[in-house]
């Protein structure tokens, strides 16, 4: 229910942004044309879909008692996954390539419960061999930082 | 007929340049590996390796693509073997019966009968593609954009319906892609749209970031979510003695590997993810007219032979929409299609006519890459199953390293890094929800061509829908759309009339 009522906000909010753009004529359609149909398409689709979930009328889930627990730690695991990957594209182009990719190294493999010491050797391995293979060989120009890599 | 094979002899003179033999076995070397790494299907595998073409010529550049392409199919197998582990979704099937000849002792024989069945299969398959191709495009010549419209529309409810799930999520993927596919410049009139003033958006969504975020970020997102010690699982490597199958395993094999090309070649052909449902339907196949059905699930060769031949040959066939109509019918063909316009190659009926030494260097590269891939899958088997023995804690890092890397050089911009993160955490969120990623990206890609095809469509028959149903393909394209369509209600209808039959004879 709920990602039937994500495409249905989604879907009325292309056609309204749709109505900002000339429409024209079924001779000549602007360029509003097109997304309102397809916005007006998509909250009809997701409508559907919100009745035939409805009408299934699942049961409640009864949730095992870990398992709230279980989600929160995916959670938090997923979280943390994109917060690494967020800071190290975020200081891509300020502490360089190779730092970056130092950093989305090592808290990933953090992420995925490898060692402090394993994670910070893997990561200064293959921080090094991607700027050797990306940027020297394949000549890819990555943000080179302050360091001048 | 005689012109097409002549046409192929210059293709093979293309082909086999040092230069472009080194992209095709560059290729098919790093699509085996795409496939055999869990985690990194064919699609982000492509998506994330179009950047390393860039500086390459178009036929150069296709001919390494297309070796990905089924370079990944012949590896998927491996893992699929060796660990139950597919390493994408058309080996998900090779999964029952292969793992199980791999606990009985006998991964060597699944794993070259695999090879062996792909060979067979992806090389008739291109004879077909070498036969169909020229006519269809000429055919193709005649469609005019009602015609396309309704195609785009067929392909799309087509594989909405083949995708496994509910049809009604899957037209709201596609629906969600095409949304997407109208931000930028308006195709027709040329007008921004949807950009919010963002100079960034007036290059519209980078599909590279759809597809290397929502396939490639998005499932290494939900290996995040699950537990470090559920990530690994264990790897037998065989002996390269024991790889050879017996005369009797051969024997078993041939039939259900000839079944298998001609399943896999005609779903190639059809919208849909073609190499998902050829394996599923040589597989079925093969258990209904086996002698021993019961052995099937407990290590029949012939339910490794079928679904991997097939899965090879609609994987070349596959080509043929995408070269002759120009509309890729699943969502590899469409990456390629991303591929062949940034190369500034337009695929549809023209493509043959007016770029012949592209098309044909092309399809002598399969041969080329069917070859090599018959002798890397045979003899570098260990090799490669001892890449299963690097973590995937180790390897999943790497490969978002990879996926940063590779977004970042598309365009030199860490905008495109956020767009793939976006769509990453928005391939987790649908996985969640249980949609389909592949309509969303088709809708994109096809969109802006649709939009073309539906408004000139209604230029001119001056605002008249009945051009859609006055033309004769179009309006059969439409029938079979909306028997498509049809087709669940029938069956729910035909579902719930049935115990109200049966009720008042039971009572």
């Amino acid at each position: 229910m709920t990602s039937a009522i994500a495409w249905f906000v989604f879907g009325a909010i292309t056609a309204a942004l749709s109505l900002q753009y000339p429409l024209g004529t079924l001779r000549a359609p602007g360029s509003g044309f097109f997304p309102l149909v397809l916005g007006v398409l998509l909250m009809g689709l997701a409508a559907a879909h919100s009745i035939r979930v409805r009408l299934e009328q699942p049961k409640p889930a009864v949730a095992p008692e870990a398992a709230p627990r279980r989600l929160d730690e995916a959670t938090r695991r997923v979280l943390l996954f994109m917060g690494v990957v967020t800071l190290s594209t975020a200081l891509l182009q300020t502490i360089g390539y190779v730092a970056s990719g130092f950093l989305l190294m090592l808290g990933l493999l953090r992420v995925f419960g490898v060692g402090w010491g394993a994670s910070a050797l893997i990561a200064a391995v293959s921080a090094v061999a991607s700027h050797s293979l990306f940027v020297r060989w394949l000549a890819i120009p990555m943000p080179p930082g302050p360091f001048g890599f | 007929m005689l012109e097409s094979f002549q046409l192929l002899m210059s293709g093979f003179a293309t082909a086999l340049t040092l230069q472009n033999l080194a992209y095709c076995l560059s290729g098919a070397l790093v699509g085996t590996f795409v496939g055999i790494l869990p985690g990194l299907g064919p699609i982000a595998g492509i998506a994330l390796l179009i950047p390393v073409t860039f500086g390459l010529n178009a036929t150069s550049a296709l001919i390494m693509l297309a070796g990905i392409y089924y370079g990944a199919m012949y590896g998927g197998s491996t893992t699929s073997i060796l660990m139950n582990v597919p390493g994408e979704t058309a080996s998900v099937i090779t999964c029952i019966d292969g793992y199980k000849m791999a606990q009985q002792g006998r991964a060597g024989p699944a794993l070259s009968i695999a090879a062996i069945g792909s060979f067979i299969g992806g090389t008739i398959a291109i004879f077909g593609l070498v036969l169909i191709a020229p006519p269809l495009a000429r055919a193709a010549l005649a469609f005019g954009p009602p015609e396309f419209a309704s195609l785009m529309v067929f392909a799309f409810v087509v594989l909405s319906n083949v995708t496994g799930g509910s049809l009604v999520k899957a037209l709201m993927m596609v629906v969600v892609g095409l949304v997407l596919g109208t931000i930028g410049l308006d195709p027709v009139t040329g007008n921004e749209r949807f950009t919010f003033g963002s100079a960034y958006l007036l290059g519209a969504i980078e599909f590279v970031a759809v597809a290397i975020g929502v396939f490639g970020l998005g499932e290494i997102l939900v290996n995040a979510a699950k537990p470090p010690q559920q990530l690994e699982g264990s790897v037998t490597v065989p002996r390269l003695r024991e790889l050879y199958p017996s005369l009797e395993d051969l024997k078993r094999s041939m039939g259900a590997i000839l079944r298998g090309t001609g399943i896999g070649f005609f779903t190639g052909l059809i919208p849909g993810p073609a190499p998902v449902i050829a394996t599923y339907g040589s597989y079925t196949v093969e258990k209904r007219i086996s002698k021993h059905p019961e052995q099937f699930g407990k290590g029949a060769i012939e339910g490794v032979a079928g679904p991997e031949t097939a899965n090879n040959a609609a994987t070349q066939s596959a080509f043929i929409p995408l070269f002759v109509i120009g509309i890729p019918f699943g969502p590899v063909p469409a990456i390629l299609l991303g591929a062949l316009l940034i190369h500034g190659v337009t695929p549809g009926p023209l493509l043959i006519a007016e770029r012949p030494e592209l098309f044909w260097a092309v399809v002598a590269s399969m041969y080329i890459g069917n070859s090599i891939l018959l002798l890397l899958n045979l003899p570098f088997v260990p090799l490669f199953a001892n890449m299963l023995r690097v973590p995937k804690k180790v390897l999943l890092p790497l490969i978002v390293l990879f996926c940063v890397t590779g977004m970042y050089s598309v365009n030199n911009s860490v905008l495109d890094i956020w767009m793939m993160l976006g769509f990453g955490a928005l391939g987790y969120v649908l996985r969640g929800w249980a949609y389909e990623g592949a309509p969303l990206l088709l809708g994109l890609v096809l969109g802006p061509k649709l939009e073309v095809a539906f408004r000139q469509s209604l230029m001119i028959s001056h605002g008249d829908f009945g051009i859609f149903v006055e033309r004769p393909v179009s309006l059969a394209l439409l029938v079979v759309t909306v028997a498509f369509l049809l087709y669940p209600l029938f069956k729910l209808a035909y579902r719930s009339l049935r115990p109200k039959a049966t009720t008042p004879a039971s009572q």
